[in-house]
C-alpha cells in the first residue's frame, strides 16, 4: 500500500470531520491511492528508511550540486558555502556553470540550460543550491525537461531571478522548494541565520519561526500553503505555464532596488489579475533599496503602497519579514503549509503538518 | 475591425486630462493654443495643472476628470496631457457605458497604453497612440510627428515610411494595429486589460529601462503567447537605455532580436514610435498593411 506523505501536506484541506473520525486512515488511504493515480508527481521515494517525504530531507554524506542558471559566479565567491556545507557533513558538487560567464550570465542559455538539467538528472545529487540570482532563469526555463525531478525530487534552493523555478514548479508539480541564500549570499559566520535556517531546512528541521510585530502589520491567523518570491519575477511569470494560482494561500514577496511608483504598478498587476484576492495571508520580506525618481518623487512608504492594494480584504498581513535582499535571509519552504499568526507584538510562521519521519506520520495518523 | 470613434470637424471639442502623473498647466499652454488654430475648441479638465504627491491629483479626483470628460457628448476627442503612472490605478473604476454607445478618440501614449489595451480588448474601440501635449511644446508642434496626430484626427490615412534595419525581417503583413509602451504590455498581462495579438500587427516602444529587462519583459511576453499567431511586430525606439555594472552584453536591439528573429513574421526595426520626438500617430485597433522589404519599410492605414 503506497503512503502518499506529500498528501499530507494538504491534509488541511481535508474537511475536520474527516480528520476527527476513526476511519481516517482507511479514508485517507484510499483517497490517496485516488490521488496517486490522478497526479504521480506526488510520487514517494521510498529511501532505506522506508519513508520519506518529498523532496527527501538531507543527511550526512549526501551531495549538494551548485549550478548557475543566471547571473555569472565566481569560485572564489562561494568559498564560504562550500564550507558551510561540508561543514554540514555534506559533499558537493560544481556544475560546469561556476565560474563561467557568457555575458552577464553564467554561461550561454545552452550552457547554463544543459548544467541545470544534468544536476536534475543526476541521482546522485540530493539537492541544488543555485548559483547566484540576477536575470537569466527565465530564459531557459521552458526547456528543462522535468521528467526525472518528478520521479525523484530533491530540493532547490534560491531567490530573487530564481523565483521563476519556485513559481514554475509549484504551478506544475506542486513539489516543495525552500526560498533561501544561494552560493554567493552565505558569510563565514556559521551562525549566520541565513545559513542556520536553510541547514534546518535541508535536514528536515520544522519551520518555526517568531518575529517582532510591527505597527503597519495587519492582524489576524490562517492557515495556508506558502508560495511567491520576488515581485518582478513573480509578475513577470504571468500569464506563462509558471503562473502561480494564488487562491486559498499564503503569499510571500520581496524586492529590491525597484522605483516606489514601479512596486505599486506592480502590486496594481497582481491585484487586477487576481492575485490578492483570495489569499490566506500577506507575508512582505525585504524592499530593499528602493529607488525614487528625484524630479518626481512618489512619496509613500511601501508599506502602504502594499496596504492599499490588500484593504478591502480581511488575512492577516506582515511586513518585514527576515527574508529577501537581506544579511538575514532565512530559509522558506515554498509548497508546504503553516500556520501563520501575526499579533500586537508577535508574528509567528510554523510549518503545518511537518513531516520527516515515519513517527511523525503515525503521529498524524492517529491523531 | 474596430469600432471607429467619428472623426474630428472644425468646431469640435477636445478635452485635456491628466489621469497619470502631474502636469503644470504651463506644459500644456501652447498644446491648448496650437489645438484652437488647428480650428478646434478646447475643454481642460480639472487634473491639468492639479497635484496630489506624484499623481495629477488623487484617484478620485483623477477618475471623476475622466469620467467626465467620457461621457460629455459634446467632447469629441481627449487628448491626454501626460502619461507617468497612474492610469492602471483608476482604469477599473472607469463607467465605459456612455463611452461604448458614443465612442470617441482617445489619444496619448506612455501610460495611456493602459487605456488603448483596455478599450480595445473590451469594447474594441479604436484610439490614437500619438504625442501629447508636452510634444506641442518649443515649436514642435510643427513637426510631421504632431501633424501626424492632426492628420490622424481629420481621418486622414496614414501611410509611414521608415529607414530599414539589419535586423528586419522581410515580409508583409495586414492585420489590426495594437501595442504600446512596452513596460505596458508586460504589466497588463494577466490583467482585464491584456490584449489578444492572434492575427495583430503589435508594436512597441519603452524609455529608460535596463537592458535585462526589456529582455525579461520580451520574455514575459513570448512566454505569455503575444508573439504565436502574430501578423507582424514593430520595434520602435528604444530610448535611453540603462545597463548594470556587468554590462548586458548587447545592446537593447540586439537583445530584441535575438528573441524575435526565429518567428516567421515580417518584423521592422527602429520604426519612428517613441518616447522622443519621432512618434507617429498610430491607431490602435485599425487595420494596416505592414511591408518589409529590402531597401523600404511602410505602414499603410487601410
Amino acid at each position: 500500500m503506497l503512503l502518499h506523505a506529500q498528501l499530507l501536506l494538504y491534509i488541511f484541506t481535508v474537511p475536520k470531520q474527516l480528520m476527527n473520525r476513526k476511519g481516517f486512515l482507511r479514508t485517507f488511504v484510499s483517497t490517496s491511492a485516488a490521488l496517486f493515480l490522478a497526479n504521480k508527481s506526488w510520487a514517494f521515494n521510498n529511501e532505506e528508511t522506508g519513508f520519506c517525504p518529498v523532496p527527501c530531507y538531507l543527511k550526512a554524506g549526501d551531495t549538494v550540486g551548485i549550478t548557475c542558471p543566471a547571473g555569472n559566479v565566481d569560485l572564489l565567491k562561494i568559498q564560504s558555502c562550500i564550507d558551510a556545507l561540508k561543514r554540514w557533513g555534506l559533499n558537493v558538487k560544481l556544475g560546469k556553470t561556476v565560474g563561467t560567464q557568457w555575458q552577464r550570465f553564467a554561461g550561454t542559455d545552452d550552457e547554463r540550460l544543459s548544467d541545470f538539467q544534468e544536476m536534475l538528472n543526476d541521482e546522485s545529487i540530493h539537492a541544488i543550491i543555485f548559483g547566484k540570482g540576477g536575470y537569466g532563469s527565465m530564459r531557459i526555463i521552458d526547456k528543462i525537461n522535468w521528467d526525472s525531478f518528478r520521479k525523484k525530487p530533491k530540493w532547490l534552493v534560491g531567490y530573487s531571478d530564481l523565483t521563476i523555478v519556485h513559481a514554475h514548479i509549484h504551478a506544475n508539480m506542486r513539489i516543495p522548494t525552500i526560498h533561501g541564500h544561494m552560493s554567493t549570499g552565505f558569510s563565514a559566520d556559521p551562525t549566520d541565520l541565513s545559513s542556520v535556517t536553510l541547514q534546518q531546512a535541508l535536514f528536515g528541521e520544522k519551520i518555526e519561526y517568531k518575529i517582532s510585530s510591527f505597527p503597519t502589520n495587519r492582524k489576524g491567523q490562517a492557515s495556508g500553503i506558502l508560495v511567491g518570491g520576488n515581485l518582478s519575477l513573480l509578475h513577470a511569470a504571468s500569464g506563462s505555464k509558471s503562473d502561480i494560482s494564488t487562491g486559498g494561500k499564503i503569499l510571500f514577496i520581496e524586492d529590491v532596488s525597484e522605483y516606489k511608483y514601479n512596486i505599486d504598478r506592480m502590486m496594481m498587476s497582481l491585484k487586477r489579475s487576481g492575485k490578492l484576492e483570495n489569499l490566506k495571508g500577506l507575508i512582505v520580506g525585504g524592499f530593499t533599496a528602493t529607488k525614487e525618481n528625484f524630479e518626481e518623487p512618489f512619496n509613500v512608504p511601501v508599506e502602504e503602497i502594499i496596504l492599499e492594494k490588500v484593504k478591502e480584504y480581511n488575512y492577516p498581513v506582515c511586513f518585514h519579514f527576515p527574508a529577501g535582499h537581506m544579511k538575514e535571509n532565512r530559509a522558506l519552504k515554498f509548497g508546504v503549509a503553516y500556520d501563520f499568526q501575526v499579533g500586537d507584538t508577535e508574528v509567528v510562521l510554523n510549518e503545518k503538518l511537518h513531516i520527516s519521519s515515519l513517527n511523525d506520520f503515525r503521529a498524524i495518523a492517529n491523531n | 475591425m474596430a469600432v471607429i470613434p467619428p472623426y474630428l470637424n472644425k468646431g469640435d471639442t477636445i478635452g485635456i486630462v491628466c489621469p497619470a502623473g502631474f502636469m503644470p498647466y504651463e506644459k500644456a499652454e501652447t498644446c491648448i493654443n496650437v489645438l484652437q488654430t488647428w480650428g478646434y475648441r478646447v475643454k481642460v479638465g480639472k487634473t491639468l495643472g492639479n497635484q496630489h504627491y506624484y499623481f495629477s491629483g488623487t484617484d478620485k479626483e483623477r477618475l471623476e476628470d475622466l469620467q467626465e470628460m467620457l461621457d460629455d457628448d459634446n467632447i469629441k476627442a481627449i487628448l491626454f496631457g501626460r502619461g507617468g503612472y497612474g492610469v492602471g490605478r483608476i482604469i477599473d473604476d472607469i463607467n465605459f457605458k456612455k463611452f461604448k454607445k458614443k465612442p470617441k478618440w482617445l489619444i496619448g501614449y506612455s501610460d495611456i497604453t493602459v487605456l488603448h489595451s483596455h478599450i480595445y480588448s473590451r469594447y474594441k474601440v479604436a484610439s490614437i497612440h500619438s504625442p501629447m501635449a508636452a510634444a506641442f511644446n518649443e515649436g514642435e508642434y510643427n513637426n510631421e510627428y504632431v501633424q501626424s496626430l492632426r492628420k490622424a484626427l481629420k481621418g486622414v490615412k496614414a501611410k509611414y515610411t521608415c529607414d530599414i534595419h539589419q535586423y528586419n525581417n522581410r515580409g508583409t503583413a495586414t492585420g489590426e494595429l495594437v501595442g504600446g509602451n512596452l513596460s505596458l504590455l508586460a504589466n497588463l498581462v494577466g490583467t482585464p486589460s491584456d490584449i489578444n495579438t492572434k492575427g495583430k500587427i503589435l508594436f512597441m516602444e519603452d524609455i529608460g529601462e535596463y537592458i535585462y529587462n526589456v529582455d525579461r519583459m520580451l520574455y514575459q511576453l513570448r512566454r505569455s503567447g503575444k508573439f504565436n499567431s502574430l501578423a507582424g511586430l514593430i520595434i520602435g525606439g528604444f530610448t535611453d537605455m540603462k545597463d548594470t555594472t556587468i554590462p548586458f552584453g548587447t545592446d537593447v536591439y540586439d537583445a530584441i532580436n535575438n528573441i524575435v528573429r526565429d518567428y516567421n513574421f515580417p518584423v521592422c526595426f527602429n520604426f519612428p514610435v517613441s518616447h522622443s520626438k519621432e512618434n507617429y500617430a498610430l491607431k490602435v485597433g485599425v487595420e494596416y498593411t505592414l511591408t518589409v522589404k529590402n531597401k523600404k519599410v511602410t505602414l499603410q492605414e487601410l
